[in-house]
């Protein structure tokens, strides 16, 4: 019975933090370069539905996540073009993303609501889909899940392994010296933002595609501000992000359980545990140095200068 | 630096400047024939294949008996002062019938009825009235006893899972009469409860589905504003599934589909815009039940037994007749408490009170 | 800051140029929505005539736009304030919702009091209750536990839940049976409104506290130090300024601000507490507040075009069956005119 609840909570954790960790990785490459994105949650919105639209038209769920992560990227173009060329106001711009993805994912989905779509399943890797414990909690999800810590690896190795990352931290940490030093910060923030547009995509697309097979308006309910959150909460770093995205999930994924098993607490109380948890690790795993904090995400509030 | 800062005030004070130059220009259109209007609110989107396409689906119908009807419609109006402003809008508009169609509007539709005397009202599920307010609703859980009966001839590992928005008196009720009527013909029967929250958070409902169905639970039923992430998630598992508000669920599950209960309001639209507009129109609390035409059991799935939907209608003459009572005592709630003694009924005019799970379901009510 | 004259007087000539780019960028934002009217087989100039007369064309209609305003007013402001030292204050929802637990509970247990001391009673509950859960997070903030970003934002959903658990539970109105309601306000406790209008006393309250936001930001000395903490907090610190009583004052009163929105929206609006209280009021607030980067007059004039976009909203799918959530992108595009518009530069930093 235990093993079996700890295996239902796994999954659940997997499930609901597979999604957060691509929006995760996102925020994080784009906060990397100095620019937070308050949009986010408009990108998964918008990538959840173009996934779930051409999935619905071409029947190949593949070619819909492809389709949600450059429409998500593109999307953010206009995120990137107001803060980087016009240097307006990012929190600002990322609210008006958020709004804009919110009305125009309304308005493309709204023909397709109630369409059905095969949509990813899970894939059983072999042998290993057999194990006792490990082969149904980690072996036996959707193509997103397996990727998304490679992912989360790839992006590490980009961030802090190659030249590129190191200029993109330099236009985060001081523009002005990458600037100095013969770095184009505008091109590195557009790339990036191409990037983490992608991601976002990649995330709306794992809601829509993989989770609900389904489309409802604003069906992110927030995920993507909470992505944000967890970017803080991983101290800008992509490896951290796992933790934080599975920590999440599972903090979802257990009160659900604990209602289903009738853990006699109001379910109102149970639905806080995954703030409160995150909260509290926060406080305490957290209290060391700020130093994380790319330089220039803090000027980038005083963006109007 | 600073100089640019204090411009975007200015800015915008110019862009209002500009707007109300541009609207003063155009605005100037009047309307108003002798159609009657008839205003309806949404609380989410029409379309969602669940609460609101139930609605949205009665004015389209009321719409097609009655030419002479024109249909204001408006989604995913929050409650509270939007939904006023909303109301008051329809009325400028010319609406002389308006269903604010979600229990939450009842507030702020008294507040306005009692502004617009003129206008009639008709609200779901509520429990006050005013001179031109009506409520209307339909008692549910003899209704989702006979889905209990159904499901519980059904399942093949007597557990059930309920997907639920809140803990609603009105959900608690079905829930309740659900697990009682798998009961009785089932009685190793269980049911599982999970609170979502919110009425609409598709994936939270997948990933809940998929850890109910993890349990051991094969047939899901459901009660947010759209279930068809639910019924998809039971049907891909190959579970059952029940279903509710929405006649059009079924095609999302046509394997695994048990039945549901849907609401039809397209006859009883068409009544209340009738009456408006031949003056018959009084203020009432109407609280329908299975005979009534807009409280509907949808068709049987294959899956369910032919025994069993014999079973099924048979008890539904029993309810017609009044030979039989869902909340029949003694009846205890799942904390030990006895809520219903034996020999007596609870009253189903009273399900609006109910705030308890019957035993046997696993679940807070609270 | 030290230009020469002559090019002050390009810049003066350039604003003129600046203000007719700036309208013919409206209207392009209108016109690409036009687009989408057209799209829907819609016309736009009956579409935007119709917006105009539900919200400016009417008085009612205008009241109306006001009505909207007061919270969006308020929000704003309990960002702006605690942003004076770049403080990110995405809490004003969480904060807005707690102050109307307070003053519901004020409200509603002590019934007997008259108006004159059950308005300000729960004004002062209202302000409290946003005030102490944005305090926690100022805080944490002042102790370096965690940043006031995350931990505003989370605290929303906690506030949120909190509300839906009493409402659902300990304090759901016996009367009202099936749906969570608090029980409802007494007379002399729902803020007066003018005339027929649903303008209310949070009006007054927002514009005392713009006044006062203004006045103690531009003429007096702890707006000097906040200025000067805003601009360089290590500077400010060795100059004996204490950041942290800063810190926790500016989010006490910036909470207080969202708190006193989410009064007046449970007494004047809802008259009674509700889970359903705010549709993303706080998130509006936030947007607001940065827009126009805390200027007093820039978050009326935001608030006043929010206000105008959202109910023009409801006429265009009512009458032109256009989804509701379309108009979400006339106010994105507009937004996104104004944000573009607002920061034209040369060259990089």
């Amino acid at each position: 019975m235990s093993e079996l609840l700890l295996v239902s909570i796994m999954i659940g954790a997997i499930q609901s933090g597979t999604p957060l960790l691509y929006a995760t990785l996102s925020e994080t490459i784009g906060e990397r370069v100095g620019i937070i994105n308050l949009g986010l949650e408009g990108i998964m919105l918008i990538g959840a539905v173009v996934g779930f639209v051409i999935t619905v038209l071409t029947g190949n769920a593949a070619l819909g996540v492809v389709a949600a992560a450059l429409a998500g990227a593109l999307f953010n173009m206009i995120f990137a073009f107001l803060v980087i060329t016009r240097r307006a106001n990012q929190l600002a711009c990322g609210l008006a993303l958020m709004f804009c993805g919110v009305g125009l994912s309304a308005l493309i989905g709204a023909p397709f609501i109630g369409r059905q779509i095969e949509g990813l399943n899970a894939i059983k890797i072999p042998v290993f889909s057999d194990l006792p414990f490990f082969g149904r909690a980690f072996f036996q999800h959707d193509i997103l899940v397996y990727l998304a810590i490679p992912t989360a690896v790839v992006i590490w190795w980009f961030l802090f392994k190659t030249r590129w990352g190191l200029s993109l931290r330099a236009v985060g940490e001081n523009p002005t010296a990458a600037f100095a030093a013969g770095k184009n910060p505008y091109l590195l923030q557009y790339q990036v933002l191409f990037i983490s547009g992608l991601l976002g995509g990649i995330a709306g697309a794992h809601l829509s595609l993989a989770l609900a097979h389904n489309w409802a308006e604003w069906m992110t309910a927030g995920r993507g501000f909470f992505a944000v959150a967890l970017v803080i909460f991983a101290k800008w770093h992509p490896l951290r992000a796992i933790a934080g995205a599975l920590l999440f999930g599972g903090a979802i994924s257990l009160q659900l359980q604990m209602q289903a098993r009738g853990v006699p607490v109001s379910s109102f109380i149970l639905d806080m545990l995954p703030y409160v948890l995150s909260l509290t690790v926060l406080v305490i795993w957290g209290r060391t140095s700020r130093s994380a904090v790319p330089g220039s995400l803090g000027r980038v509030f005083q963006g109007t200068e | 630096m600073k100089r640019r800062k204090r411009s975007i005030p200015k800015q915008l004070v110019i862009l209002i400047s500009l707007i109300f130059i541009m609207g003063m220009s155009f605005s100037a259109v009047a309307q108003g024939q002798e159609k009657l209007k008839v205003g309806i609110i949404h609380i989410g989107s029409i379309n969602d294949a669940g609460y609101n396409q139930a609605h949205s689906d009665g004015v389209q119908a009321m719409k097609r008996n009655l030419p002479n009807v024109e249909v204001l419609q408006a989604e995913n109006v929050p409650e509270g002062a939007d939904a006023e402003r909303v109301m008051e809008n329809m009325i400028k508009q010319g609406a002389k019938l308006i269903i604010p169609a979600s229990f939450g509007y009842l507030d702020p539709a008294l507040r306005v009825a009692k502004k617009y005397p003129g206008v009639k009202f008709v609200h779901p599920g509520g429990y006050r009235l005013a001179p031109n307010l009506s409520t209307y609703w339909a008692s549910t859980p003899e209704a989702f006893y006979l889905m209990g009966i159904a499901a519980g001839k059904t399942t093949k590992t007597n557990k059930a899972g309920y997907v639920v928005a809140l803990p609603i008196s009105f959900f608690l009720a079905n829930i309740n009469a659900f697990h009682l009527g798998a009961r009785s013909v089932n009685p190793k029967f269980e049911t599982r409860v999970v609170f979502m929250g919110t009425f609409l958070d598709a994936p939270k409902e997948a990933i809940a589905a998929s850890a109910l169905l993890d349990m051991g639970v094969d047939v899901l039923g459901v009660i947010v504003d759209s279930p068809i992430t639910v019924v998809q998630a039971a049907e891909k598992r190959g579970a059952y599934s029940v279903g509710y508000h929405y006649l059009g669920a079924q095609k999302f599950a046509p394997k695994g589909w048990i039945s549901g209960v849907a609401f039809t309001w397209g006859e009883l639209y068409t009544r209340f815009a009738r009456q408006v507009m031949d003056g018959t129109w009084k203020s009432e609390g109407l609280f329908g039940n299975l005979t009534s035409d807009y409280l509907t059991i949808a068709p049987f799935g294959p899956a369910v037994p032919p025994g069993a939907i014999k079973l099924v209608n048979d008890t539904k003459q029993e309810f017609i007749a009044g030979k039989k009572n869902v909340f029949q005592g003694p009846l205890k709630d799942n904390k030990g408490v006895e809520r219903v003694k034996a020999g007596e009924a609870f009253p189903l005019t009273g399900i609006g009170k109910m705030d308890w799970l019957v035993e046997g379901i696993i679940g807070q009510s609270k | 800051m030290d230009k020469t004259k002559g090019l002050m007087e390009i810049l003066r000539h350039k604003r003129v140029a600046a203000v007719i780019r700036f309208g013919g960028l409206f209207g392009l934002a209108l016109a690409v929505f036009a687009m989408v009217l057209l799209v829907f087989g819609q016309n736009p100039f009956r579409a935007y005539a119709d917006i105009f007369r539900a919200t400016l064309g009417s008085s009612h209609g205008f009241s109306e736009v006001l009505v909207k305003m007061i919270p969006l007013v308020l929000t704003a402001l309990a960002v702006a304030i605690p942003s004076r030292i770049w403080l990110i204050n995405v809490g004003g929802e969480g904060q807005l919702f707690i102050g109307a637990l307070f003053a519901t509970w004020g409200a509603v247990n002590f019934t007997h009091l008259p108006a004159w001391l059950m308005l300000p009673w729960i004004c002062f509950l209202g302000f409290l209750g946003g005030g102490l859960w944005a305090s926690i997070s100022g805080f944490m903030r002042a102790k370096g536990w965690a940043s006031e970003t995350i931990s505003t934002l989370l605290m929303n959903y906690v506030a949120i839940l909190l509300v839906s658990f009493f409402v659902f539970g300990p304090w759901k109105d016996p009367e009202s049976a099936n749906y969570p309601q608090s029980a409802p306000f007494p007379d002399a406790a729902i803020l007066p409104s003018l005339l027929d209008s649903r303008i209310h006393l949070g009006a007054l309250i927002a514009i005392a506290g713009l006044l006062l936001f203004y006045f103690v930001m531009t003429r007096t000395r702890w707006g000097l130090e906040m200025r000067a903490m805003g601009i360089n907090q290590e500077a400010a610190r060795r100059n004996g300024v204490s950041t942290n009583r800063y810190i926790l004052l500016l989010m006490f009163i910036g909470g207080g601000m969202a708190g006193l929105a989410g009064m007046g929206e449970v007494s004047a609006i809802h008259g009674q507490l509700r889970p359903s209280l705010s549709p993303g009021l706080g998130y509006m607030g936030f947007l607001i507040s940065w827009i126009t980067m805390g200027s007093p007059l820039g978050i009326v004039a935001a608030a006043f075009l929010i206000s105008i976009i959202t109910a023009g909203g409801d006429i265009l799918q009512m009458t032109h069956r256009i989804p509701a959530a379309a108009i979400h992108i006339l106010m994105a595009l507009v937004l996104f005119v104004v944000l573009a518009r607002s920061t034209g530069k040369k060259g990089g930093k």
